[in-house]
Order: structure tokens, then C-alpha cells, then sequence
């Protein structure tokens, strides 16, 4: 029996191992491809360590259509944590009136808009969403960017999940008490939604880190450009590194996978959070 | 002391909706708004579509798409690549969960999630030309390691009739991780005396997952299923950073095809194909989700 | 209607930035990377000397990007003040944007002595009876090889397609570095760079025309172009001459193939030398230029002008007068003198030359024959259409090829020809 047990325990380690491994290489390879000129990537692409530390696409990517990399990774702090910051704002408040009051008038249609909205296949709203931003003046500027990648797919469910987990009991008893809804919002809701505003708060900066079609779209210069579409700058006609290419691409993996790592456990739970009752 | 409660009352309505607002803003601004606009250039001339004066042409640009034989070809592609999708992912994500969710390998389960979920927070570009190096038929990673292996080298996405696979998976390592949180959250929530129960019955691990663990996973299933259809419906990076819909239009999935028709400025003909695809995904979406719940009720 | 507008009002003063319109701040958008932004920026040098009060920034994208942009802006009235591109670029602009591209024909004669302009060049230049673009740069590609494998397999640059079947073949059979190397480095995955392919080898090998004539009939049929064409599908299939990939390539793999020093033979174009010449590139200096190999015998072998790129003023461009004359500045000798040192090619031949590598002068000075492409863009609208079209068809007999080429041949062009008769006015 535990003889048994132990081959199947050691045959299951394994073959998670295996897994393992099989989901992170790539990230290896991109990193030591990174530091290998393109002729010896080619040559020996199996390589587990580069035959010497090639620096040379990094001053490569110093600058990108002119502009210093460090304007690119500054435009995706920036562009990130600022439609985060709204996202989280925003999604939170419209979540919690709808769950107070599903019941009032319009509210609904919030909701069946929304999910509308997350069906159409986004890629293709390219020239509407052109037109939209330049009709409301916000063609090429950050503020468009930010607005515009305020609206998660999965923010809402999050949010709208949590609220719904709330006792009606505790709210109702505020009330009786005589608090204000702006009182129950601050002193009762609030301080119960620390996590939920934590877990959603980095599940949108993960998320919109990543994004690169809208940042081109909205875009009129490389100037407001993230890390992701500065990556596509890269392909040109008149020429193009390949290890550039990955050196530009580990720059902007790095910073998503080093917040993912020391945050782990919150991300995980609020990605399935936001799916387990969509 | 009614009146002050009615204006109580109202004045609370209208802070709610002030609360929805600005969601509602978004979602109608760059949501709705540019939707409407997308199927309004559907039934537009090409040429004269984004000109203040437009010409209307009725379902002519629905007519020419559905006369495409690339078209169907299109439709045909995507949708076997999101079956193949959803049920891989699925699949494999149920059998990771399970596996991770064992007693034995309580040790290092974390490890294996954070390896399982790290694609998912990856920004697509970078891992797909990641993958599209990986994958060369003669200077990629993948065919060199099964040299080392002694195996024979594979096409992946050089040829046509292996391009669909190999694309399914890249998307399989992209995605996967999401499908597998999903099911692990579930399997936490799973009432452990019904295990125990059937494990003092003399039930065998497979008797139990068939009849214990896999009943109570229904709604995860249905879930996890509905939204990788979603998803992969709507497949369009990975087309554009690893194969341009070829070889030979084998991956020639309905976003990327749509969007190649945007880029020869038939404005027409491309929103035709994405409110096509916006019909497909809400309609097989809804399909879904509605046979799944009502099989629960029963 | 109205709610939109209030809700467009609103957010646009809530968010936007004000910004205070510099009235001498010229943009120009081009695909060049960074040797066109070093280029614009030293043109910007030079043009405050003469005019203190305008600055000229350019934006550069990849060429895709650069299409739909500048499409979208005219036709929403956000324009920049002028475009640098390839002329049949701004022919699919101005068709796209209802024609709002400033006919230049006027401006030409204010720009001084402009007789390093020809006629050819004139022609090119003009689409229906407009001047769209000043001819800045005449971009020609040649036909490059490895020198060290040439030596390596014992053989002279290649001059016939022989001697380049030859070559792949001892290239492949007995690669150099360890690992699997191909004769020839092409792409194939968008139409345009599968066509452009073509294209070289077929005016390379002194042809007029790769699909359509301007009389709209397809020629691919015809002996010298079928001959090419069929050879060209072989490069793919039978000959094995290309990489297995290439139906997944465009230019990034394909300057991964060249760079990463996977093929022995590829294009190069005029922009790319100074590039490859320096040491601390991949290629290291080891390619040597030549003509295009020829098909027949009694063919001459040609350098392909693949192009020509100019400046075009859109009629909305914020500040018309001052990029009209910035447009006129860049066909000055200055102007031109820096476009050839910064992206190899210029119009004018007057301008200085020396301290330019031999390979630079290959394309500066060129002695050989040179063969103009055909521009079937300016003369049916229809083109990219038919591009696509056609591109499918050979997509199609490269993943799995016809038995009879011949067969394929004269059917495609059959079909072609019906396609485009239904098309062409009467």
C-alpha cells in the first residue's frame, strides 16, 4: 500500500515537474536568446546558458523610433496604474449600485450593455473606436488611452460578486440606525472591500500591462506608446534585429511576472473569483 | 415625516445612479457607441464609408462575404479551432486541478500553479513570437529538442495541415493556467464529507471522480466552457504574431480575416465579418450556457 | 444625437489637454525607423539655419500602422503636415481619403532647377493628373551574397538562375556553422511581400511588368513572365531553395534568415548597406552586391528601382504653406546630400560621394542597368485587389503544388483575367 502510494506520489511529482517545466521555458529561452547573438541562437537554439553575455540589442532598444526606452516603460507605469486606478474606481461604484438596487429603473441595462460590450470581438472596433476618440478630442492623448482600457473584462464580476456576498442584515442595520448611504458606502462597505478593491486593483494592472491594440489605435505618435505596441515598432520593412525583438520582449515581460510572483496568491484568486460566478 | 423620507428616498436614487454612471459612460462610449458605429459601416459602401456623405448598399457587403469561399473556409477554421480549444483547455485544466489538488503532491502545489498561471498574465506579443521562434522547423528550440530526443522533426507551422495544431498549442500554454485556477477554486469549495463518504463505501479514486468530484464540478465545467468559447472565438493575436492566417489560409481565423479586409480599406466587408462574429459568439455563447444550466435544473 | 454631443462636450473639457497650436511645428509620417528620424532631424538642422521660426519632428510606423493612420487622419480632418513614403503608398492614401492630396505640379516649378527629376520619374510621380509626391528618393535593390560562402563552395556571383539553383544547392547540402542553411532568403505571408519577391526577380531579369500591363491584361501567361513565375514557385517546392517557413515570413523573419546567416543569397535594398557594412552588424561585412540573375539567355541583369519615395502634402495639413516648402527644401542639395547618407538613396546625382564604401556607391553611382518597377497601382484601382487575389493562387500552388505548373499557369491567368474584365470600366 505505501509502497504503491509512494511510486504514485513520485510519478505525479514528476509529471507536474514535466509540466512545469514545459510552461516556463519559454521564458528561459527568451531570456538567454536575448543575450546570444541571432546567428548562435540559430545555430544552437537549445543553449541553457549564452556562450557569452551579449549586451549589444539591449543598447539596441535604448531607443526606439527615437524615443528613450525609459519613455516607453514610464507610458506603461503610467498609462497602467492611472486606467487601474479609474477602473478600479469607477467599475467598484456602478457594481455597488447595482447590487444595492438592481431593481431601480435603467440599472439593469448598465449590465446587459456591458456584457454587450465584452462579446463584440474588440480588435475589430479599430476605425469606430478612431473615430470616437478623435470625436471627443481625445485622439493621441493619454486621457484616451486611460479611458478606454478602463473597461475590464472581468473587473465587473469581481466587484459585482462581492457586493452580492455582503448581508443585506449589515446594511439594513446601519440604515436603521440612521446612517446616510454616503455613511454605509464609507464606514460599512468600504472597510469590508479592502481585499476585493487589493485583488481587483492587480488583476487590471496585470491585465492592462499587456494590452497593445487599443495603445496603437488611440495613439497619433510612438510618443504615447506602451512597452507591448512599442514592441511591434520593432518590425519594420528596412530592417529589423531579431534580438532586439526579444530583448524588447523580456523588458516588457519582466515587470508583469515579478508582480505576479510576489503577489501570486491574490492574483490567482482574483482571476477565478471574477469567473467562478460570471 | 413622509415627505422627509420620500426625499430620503429619491435623493438616495439618485446617488445611486450617480454611482453607475460613470461605468455607464464608459460602457456606452467605448462600448455601445463604437459597436453601433461598427455594424452601421456594415452596411456601407467601402469607398465612401468613413466620407460624410456615405452610400448605403443595404446586406450587399453580408451577400459578398457569404459568397467568399475564404469566408466559409474562414468560419470553418474557427470554429474547429475553438471546439479543439475549449475542449483542450478544459480538459487539460481539469486534469492539472486534479492533479495539483491532490493529497499528494500537497507540497510544491504552489510552485506548479504559479508555473501553470504565469502565461496568463504574459503580454500576448511577447509570447507569441516567443513561440513562432520556438517553433521554426530548423532553427527552433522545440524540433532541436526532439533531435536530441531522437524523434523526427515536425512541421508545426510550416505546413498547412499542422499550422491549426500547433497554434492550438501555443493558445493551450496561454490560456490553460486561467481554466485550471478556475476548476482548483472549485475543487476547494467541494464538500469533502461526500468523499469521505464514498471512500468508506469502498469506492475506487475513479469511481469517485466520476461520481463524486466531476457531478459537483457541472457549473465550474459550464463556466470554464462558456468563456474559453468566448475566447477563442474571437482568436485574432496569435494569428496576427505567428502566421498572418497561413500557411495558405489554415489559420485564417474570422478576427484576422476581418481585419485583413480593414487593411485593404473595405470597411464594408470587414465590420460585416466582425458583426458576423458578434452574432456567432453571443448566439453559440448563449446556446451554451442555456443547454448547461438547463441540464442542472433537471 | 444631442445627448451624444453634450456627453462628447463634457468629456472633452473634463480630459482635454489644452494644447497651445505652435503654428510653425511641422510633423511629417514615414516608415523609415531611426536612420529616418536621424535623417529628419539633421534636415531640421539644416532648414532652422534658413527658416528660424519652423521646427520639423517626424514620426516614424511600421509601414501597416502608417497606412491606416494616415488614412484615418485625412478622412477625419487631424492630418500632420506632410507624408513620406513610398509613391504607391500615397496612391492607396489618396484613393482612400476621396483624393486630398495636393496636386505638387505647380510647386515643382517654384522648387528651382529641378532637371535631375526625369520624365520617367514625372510619370511615376503623377496619378490621376496629379503630381502626389515629390520624388526624394529613388530606392533600388540588388541581389546579395554571402562572400565567404561563395568562396566556400568554389563558385563566381551568380548571374543566371542556373548558377543560383547551383549555389542554393551546395549552400544546402554543405552549410556552413553547424546547422541547416537555404539558398535564398524570401517571404511570403502578406501578399505585398510575396509579390515584392516576385517582382525583383522578374524585373531583375529585365521584364516590364510582374501581373497586369496598363492596358489591363494579365501577362503571367505570357512565355518569359511564365517561365519566371514557374521557376519562382519551384524555389519554394521542388528546388527547396527557401526555407520551409517562408510562407510564415515576413520582413522580420526575413531578416532574421539573412542576419542570422541562415541564407546564402537575399535583397538588398540601398537603405540596408550602410547597416551591414559596419563591423558590429551580424552580417559583418561579408555579403558582395550584384544585378538580379537573369532567366535567358540574351536577358540582361538588372538593379531593380523598386520604388520611389517622395513627400506628399495632404490638402488638410494644419500649416500648408510651410510644409509646401518644406516638401520643395527636401530636393535641395543639402537635403539631398543628407538623405543619401542617411538612408542610401537620393534623386539628384550632384551632390558629393566620396568617403562612401564601395558598396555604397554600388547604388549612389550606379553603372549597370537599371529596371524601373511598373506601378500597377497608379494605373488600376482595383490593384491591391487583385494582389490579394492573386496572392492566394500562388499561396495556394506553393502548399501543394500542381502537377502541370504550365496548367496552373494559364488557368490562374485566365481567371485573373475574367476577375479584372468584370472590373475595369468600359
Amino acid at each position: 500500500m505505501t509502497a504503491h502510494r509512494r511510486l504514485v506520489q513520485l510519478a505525479a511529482y514528476l509529471g507536474l515537474g514535466a509540466v512545469s517545466l514545459v510552461f516556463v521555458y519559454p521564458y528561459w529561452w527568451m531570456v538567454v536568446s536575448s543575450l546570444r547573438r541571432t546567428q548562435e541562437v540559430m545555430t544552437a537554439p537549445l543553449r541553457l546558458l549564452p556562450e557569452r553575455f551579449d549586451f549589444t540589442a539591449y543598447e539596441q532598444i535604448g531607443r526606439i523610433g527615437g524615443i528613450p526606452l525609459a519613455h516607453y516603460v514610464w507610458n506603461s507605469l503610467a498609462v497602467t496604474i492611472a486606467s487601474t486606478a479609474v477602473a478600479v474606481l469607477v467599475t467598484a461604484l456602478a457594481a455597488y449600485a447595482l447590487s444595492r438596487r438592481p431593481k431601480l429603473r435603467g440599472l439593469q441595462l448598465v449590465r446587459y450593455g456591458f456584457l454587450l460590450t465584452i462579446m463584440y470581438p474588440y480588435m475589430l472596433l479599430l476605425i469606430p473606436v478612431y473615430l470616437v476618440m478623435h470625436q471627443l478630442g481625445l485622439l493621441g492623448s493619454y486621457a484616451g488611452i486611460v479611458l478606454f482600457l478602463s473597461l475590464g473584462p472581468i473587473q465587473f464580476f469581481l466587484f459585482d460578486q462581492f457586493f452580492r456576498s455582503i448581508p443585506k442584515e449589515l446594511i439594513e442595520a446601519a440604515l436603521v440606525d440612521g446612517a446616510g448611504e454616503w455613511q454605509v458606502l464609507w464606514k460599512v462597505v468600504l472597510p469590508m472591500s479592502r481585499n476585493v478593491v487589493g485583488t481587483v486593483t492587480l488583476v487590471t494592472f496585470l491585465l492592462n500591462w499587456a494590452q497593445w491594440f487599443p495603445v496603437i489605435v488611440i495613439s497619433t505618435a510612438p510618443t504615447t506608446y506602451t512597452l507591448p505596441a512599442a514592441l511591434l515598432l520593432l518590425n519594420t520593412e528596412l530592417g529589423a534585429s531579431f534580438q532586439a525583438i526579444l530583448a524588447l520582449a523580456t523588458v516588457t515581460t519582466l515587470p508583469v511576472v515579478v508582480v505576479f510572483l510576489l503577489t501570486q496568491r491574490r492574483v490567482m484568486e482574483g482571476f477565478a473569483a471574477g469567473a467562478v460566478k460570471g | 415625516m413622509n415627505a422627509i423620507a420620500a426625499a430620503r428616498r429619491t435623493w438616495n436614487e439618485r446617488l445611486f445612479y450617480l454611482f453607475a454612471l460613470p461605468f455607464a459612460a464608459l460602457v456606452i462610449v467605448f462600448g455601445l457607441w463604437p459597436i453601433a458605429q461598427s455594424i452601421r459601416v456594415a452596411f456601407l459602401d467601402s469607398y465612401t464609408a468613413l466620407s460624410p456623405d456615405p452610400r448605403w448598399v443595404g446586406f450587399a457587403n453580408f451577400e459578398t462575404i457569404f459568397a467568399d469561399p475564404y469566408f466559409h473556409a474562414s468560419l470553418r477554421i474557427t470554429l474547429i479551432f475553438t471546439a479543439l480549444s475549449v475542449v483542450a483547455n478544459v480538459a487539460v485544466a481539469l486534469g492539472l486541478a486534479l492533479a495539483i489538488n491532490s493529497p499528494l503532491v500537497r507540497r510544491g502545489s504552489t510552485f506548479f500553479k504559479l508555473c501553470i498561471f504565469l502565461p496568463v498574465i504574459t503580454p500576448d506579443v511577447a509570447a507569441f513570437i516567443v513561440w513562432k521562434a520556438m517553433y521554426d522547423q530548423d532553427f527552433g528550440a522545440i524540433n532541436a529538442a526532439l533531435a536530441a530526443l531522437g524523434l523526427p522533426p515536425m512541421a508545426f507551422l510550416a505546413r498547412a495541415d499542422s499550422a491549426l495544431w500547433a497554434i492550438t498549442v501555443a493558445e493551450l500554454w496561454k490560456h490553460v493556467g486561467f481554466y485550471t485556477i478556475i476548476f482548483l477554486t472549485n475543487l476547494a469549495l467541494l464538500d469533502p464529507e461526500l468523499d469521505r463518504a464514498a471512500m468508506l463505501d469502498g469506492a475506487s479514486w475513479r469511481q469517485r471522480l466520476v461520481h463524486v468530484t466531476l457531478p459537483q464540478l457541472r457549473p465550474a465545467i459550464t463556466i470554464n466552457a462558456v468563456y474559453a468559447l468566448i475566447q477563442f472565438l474571437k482568436t485574432f493575436t496569435v494569428a496576427v504574431v505567428m502566421t498572418r492566417g497561413g500557411p495558405n489560409f489554415a489559420t485564417n481565423f474570422v478576427s484576422y480575416y476581418a481585419y485583413r479586409r480593414f487593411d485593404e480599406a473595405l470597411y464594408g466587408e470587414a465590420t460585416a465579418m466582425a458583426t458576423t462574429l458578434f452574432v456567432l459568439v453571443g448566439a453559440l455563447g448563449y446556446a451554451m450556457y442555456w443547454a448547461a444550466e438547463r441540464r442542472d435544473w433537471r | 444625437m444631442r445627448f451624444r454631443k453634450a456627453l462628447a462636450a463634457m468629456v472633452a473639457a473634463l480630459l482635454a489637454v489644452a494644447t497651445g497650436a505652435q503654428a510653425q511645428q511641422l510633423t511629417v509620417w514615414h516608415d523609415l525607423g531611426d536612420n529616418g528620424i536621424r535623417w529628419f532631424n539633421e534636415l531640421n538642422e539644416i532648414y532652422r539655419r534658413t527658416h528660424p521660426g519652423v521646427t520639423v519632428t517626424s514620426v516614424s510606423f511600421p509601414t501597416d500602422q502608417w497606412f491606416g493612420r494616415s488614412i484615418a487622419a485625412i478622412n477625419s480632418n487631424s492630418a500632420p503636415d506632410l507624408l513620406f513614403n513610398n509613391y504607391e503608398r500615397v496612391i492607396r492614401v489618396m484613393t482612400q481619403t476621396n483624393n486630398r492630396i495636393v496636386d505638387l505640379s505647380s510647386e515643382l516649378a517654384a522648387a528651382g532647377d529641378t532637371s535631375f527629376i526625369t520624365e520617367a520619374d514625372r510619370r511615376i510621380a503623377t496619378y490621376r493628373g496629379r503630381m502626389i509626391i515629390f520624388p526624394v528618393q529613388r530606392v533600388q535593390m540588388a541581389f546579395g551574397v554571402r562572400t565567404s560562402w561563395l568562396q566556400r563552395a568554389n563558385e563566381q556571383f551568380p548571374s543566371t538562375w542556373a548558377d543560383v539553383l547551383r549555389l542554393g544547392q551546395k549552400i544546402r547540402e554543405n552549410p556552413s556553422g553547424g546547422a541547416p542553411a537555404y539558398g535564398l532568403a524570401l517571404q511570403a505571408a502578406n501578399p505585398r511581400d510575396l509579390i515584392h519577391m516576385l517582382d525583383l526577380f522578374m524585373f531583375g531579369t529585365g521584364l516590364q511588368h510582374t501581373l497586369i500591363n496598363p492596358e489591363g491584361r494579365i501577362v503571367i501567361a505570357e512565355p518569359r513572365h511564365a517561365e519566371v513565375l514557374k521557376e519562382f514557385i519551384k524555389a519554394f517546392t521542388e528546388y527547396r531553395l527557401v526555407s520551409p517557413e517562408t510562407v510564415n515570413h515576413s520582413f522580420t523573419d526575413m531578416y532574421r534568415m539573412i542576419l542570422g546567416g541562415r541564407a546564402g543569397m537575399f535583397r538588398v535594398g540601398d537603405w540596408n548597406v550602410r547597416g551591414w557594412d559596419t563591423g558590429t552588424a551580424d552580417l559583418n561585412g561579408d555579403f558582395t552586391l550584384g544585378p538580379w540573375p537573369a532567366f535567358r539567355q540574351g536577358d540582361q541583369n538588372a538593379v531593380v528601382i523598386g520604388g520611389m519615395r517622395g513627400v506628399a502634402v495632404p490638402e488638410n495639413a494644419p500649416n500648408r504653406a510651410a510644409a509646401l516648402a518644406f516638401a520643395r527644401f527636401l530636393l535641395s542639395r543639402e537635403a539631398q546630400a543628407s538623405s543619401l547618407n542617411n538612408l542610401g538613396a537620393a534623386v539628384r546625382s550632384d551632390i558629393p560621394m566620396d568617403g562612401l564604401s564601395e558598396r555604397r556607391l554600388f547604388f549612389a553611382n550606379p553603372r549597370g542597368r537599371l529596371v524601373a518597377y511598373d506601378f500597377p497601382e497608379s494605373v488600376h484601382e482595383f490593384y491591391p485587389q487583385l494582389e490579394a487575389e492573386y496572392h492566394r493562387r500562388l499561396l495556394a500552388a506553393i502548399a501543394s503544388p500542381p502537377r502541370d505548373l504550365d496548367a496552373f499557369i494559364s488557368q490562374t491567368s485566365t481567371d485573373l483575367q475574367a476577375w479584372v474584365d468584370q472590373r475595369r470600366p468600359r
